[in-house]
């Protein structure tokens, strides 16, 4: 019995241990088989359930004026989108959505038709703002949407100072890809670079380990050399002129004098650079870069720098006006005023045209040609803003028989405005041409190149205050401040041809005697009246004031911490 | 073997268990830890992230309050501010903190 008993345990021992094996054995060839087999198909799962790679996006960099306000800036927003399961289930979501957020008709009927297709992703609204999310996100978070509607984060451009500078700045599309001004010419530096990050998560899909595949690079934040309170004033004395002329348009730039940084620069019309993309191609247009025409008389301050500079002329020479006509082979010049004799001074200072037709001629081709040249005309002064004009200077062997006595008083030559702004720089800097840049970080005034004697340079200014206090400009001038200009009033030329159109300018620097800054006026087409000094020089008046409060550039006061305005 | 030999044995055996059993407590210990310490700098870039965000957003929020129009609007119609006309005398008030 009890031997019987001991074989049928060791039987039962025997047979429990073959199961265990073939149970062990099993599990062995199992791992064996997930291990080193099947490794490859099952790592791939354990990687795709882990493994993800997250595409990180660049934040396009901050653009501030000199004073750290800001100008541009880039925020994160939502974008919301449909996701198409059931088309009935959408239509019925995006009627929702219609009554929260603004869409135009033929967007709402876009939406409509690509959901009735069928179609899987589609985009309700980009970029939404803070309050339209906050609407649609409730909406999405509603049971009855059944995770219809769904978000992708995007950076949002924002302009908080909105139409301010706007021709600076530029803008950006939809996809963040620049469309103008600095946006475009430093896009590179401010785009900066998407990364790429490797994550591992856990079944709860939270991030566990990372690892950067490519780091992202943030763009670049830009300090522009504009003063936003200094733009503003300007931009708003350019648009009250353009609106009581009637102009097609107007540019003022202002320069400081010391290193040819540009503190402000308006062109009008203007937009809203978050509206860029819906704004029409001419309004785009900045006119102080772009917008070329004859500058008229104030290109003489070119002529009497280099009389002064090649000594053709004396002190008080004086030069026989013809009485308002002169005839230069079978062309024309004549003088608003006549005069029969001025002296080398009162021709800029009464601004006569055939006076400087005179000494342009004493002074020749060849060398007025290389002062215009050293002035910077004919080409571009390189500032960071694109579409810049090279301005048309012929070559000195296209010069006809009557060129000199016409580019003596500024025509026959195409410039933009910030040359001529550049150009009286020459005068207030002291006689060196500075080109002007419009970036903080850039070395200031560092392509400095004299042009003008210091002595002459004095001279120059002297005749120049007298045009404002005695001459052309006096509608510029203001009690107590030395301010040194010359108008311009140029006929415009349209299809080659000279018309009935004006160009009125006025150039001037202050205080006189030690400039500070540099301001150029310039009103495209003004109706009723046409004169620089009437036009162009109120426009100046208007800005200098506001300046001089701004920058506490203030005249001789009279009284005790008194100043008249 | 006699007794003594075989216990001295035994105490090595133990001793070699202890340390294999430490050895692999710190290994896993420190996994543990280096996913721990995952979980967490993920957590503070997301925080440094959002900070950013926040930052931007307030110097934007910031940018729009000071707006020259805006401004403008509040200093003349609120304030009754206006500038100074032609002709008009005004007196410089010298302000050391500015």
């Amino acid at each position: 019995m009890t031997m019987n008993s001991n074989r049928q345990g060791k039987k039962r021992f025997f047979v429990l241990s073959i199961f265990f094996f073939i149970w062990i054995f099993m599990i062995a060839f199992k791992l064996f088989n997930m291990q080193v087999l099947d490794y490859t198909t099952y790592m791939a799962k354990v990687k795709a359930q882990i493994n993800r790679v997250e595409e990180l996006h660049s934040k396009r960099g901050t653009i501030s004026d000199r004073n750290g306000e800001i100008l541009a800036i880039s925020l994160l927003s939502k974008s919301a989108f449909i996701s198409n399961k059931d088309n009935e289930l959408s239509l019925a979501v995006y009627k929702k959505i219609c009554d929260l957020l603004t869409l135009n008709r033929s967007q709402k009927m876009n939406i409509v038709k690509r959901i009735r297709r069928g179609e899987k992703f589609i985009w309700v609204k980009r970029k939404l703002t803070d309050e339209e999310y906050v609407q649609v996100k409730a909406l999405a978070s509603s049971n009855d949407t059944a995770g219809t509607i769904d978000f992708i984060d995007e950076y949002r451009r924002v302009y908080p100072q909105k139409k301010i500078a706007s021709h600076i700045l530029g803008g950006v599309g939809i996809d963040e890809q620049a469309l103008g001004g600095i946006e475009t010419s430093l896009d590179a530096e401010i785009k900066g670079r998407g990364g790429k990050l490797k994550v591992l998560i856990d079944a709860r899909k939270k991030i566990f380990q990372f690892k950067y595949m490519e780091q992202p690079v943030t763009g670049r934040d830009i300090h522009l050399s504009i003063d936003a309170a200094l733009q503003f004033f300007v931009e708003r004395e350019l648009a009250a002129a353009v609106d009581k002329y009637r102009a097609a348009g107007g540019a003022v730039i202002v320069l400081n004098s010391r290193d040819g940084q540009v503190l402000a620069m308006a062109s009008n019309p203007d937009y809203c650079p978050e509206n860029i993309w819906c704004t029409p191609l001419p309004v785009l247009k900045n006119k102080a870069i772009s917008f070329l025409y004859d500058p008229g008389s104030t290109f003489k301050i070119v002529l009497a720098a280099a009389a002064l500079e090649n000594r053709v002329c004396s002190p008080g020479e004086m030069f026989n006006c013809h009485n308002g006509v002169y005839t230069v082979r079978d062309r024309q010049i004549t003088d608003v005023h006549p005069y029969d004799r001025l002296s080398f001074e009162d021709i800029f200072i009464q601004s006569s045209n055939i006076g400087a037709a005179c000494i342009g001629q004493r002074l020749g081709e060849e060398k007025y040609f290389q002062a215009i040249q050293k002035f910077g005309f004919g080409h571009r002064n390189g500032i960071m803003l694109p579409a810049e004009e090279n301005g048309i200077l012929n070559p000195l062997a296209k010069w006809s028989g009557v060129s000199l006595a016409f580019l003596s008083h500024g025509y026959e030559i195409s410039v933009t405005p910030l040359q001529m702004a550049v150009a009286f720089n020459v005068l207030a800097s002291g006689g060196f041409f500075i080109r002007p840049n419009i970036i903080m970080d850039d070395t200031p005034g560092h392509s400095q190149v004299r042009v003008l004697s210091a002595a002459n340079q004095r001279r120059l200014t002297e005749i120049l205050t007298a045009a404002v206090s005695r001459g052309t400009g006096k509608k510029a001038g203001i009690a107590g401040l030395e301010i040194a200009g010359k108008t311009g009033t140029a006929h415009k030329v349209k299809r080659g041809q000279y018309t009935r159109s004006y160009v009125a300018s006025f150039g001037g620097f202050f205080p006189a005697h030690d400039p500070q800054v540099t301001v150029f006026v310039m009103i495209d087409e003004p109706q009723d009246l046409h004169f620089g000094g009437d036009v162009a020089a109120p426009v100046f008046k208007a800005i200098a004031e506001k300046i001089m409060l701004y920058l506490k550039l203030f005249p001789d006061i009279p009284g005790e911490n008194e100043i008249r305005i | 073997m006699n007794r003594k030999g075989r216990s001295l044995a035994d105490f090595r055996l133990a001793i070699l268990a202890f340390f294999i059993f430490l050895v692999l407590f710190i290994y896993s210990s420190l996994n543990l830890k280096n996913v721990d310490l995952g979980y967490r700098q993920h957590e503070l870039l997301l925080a440094e992230k959002t900070l950013r965000l926040e930052i931007d957003s307030l110097q934007a929020r910031r940018a729009e309050l000071l707006n020259l129009e805006r401004m403008e609007k509040i200093v003349v119609e609120k304030l009754g501010y206006q500038y100074p006309e032609a002709g008009q005398i005004i007196k410089v008030i010298e302000d050391d903190n500015e």
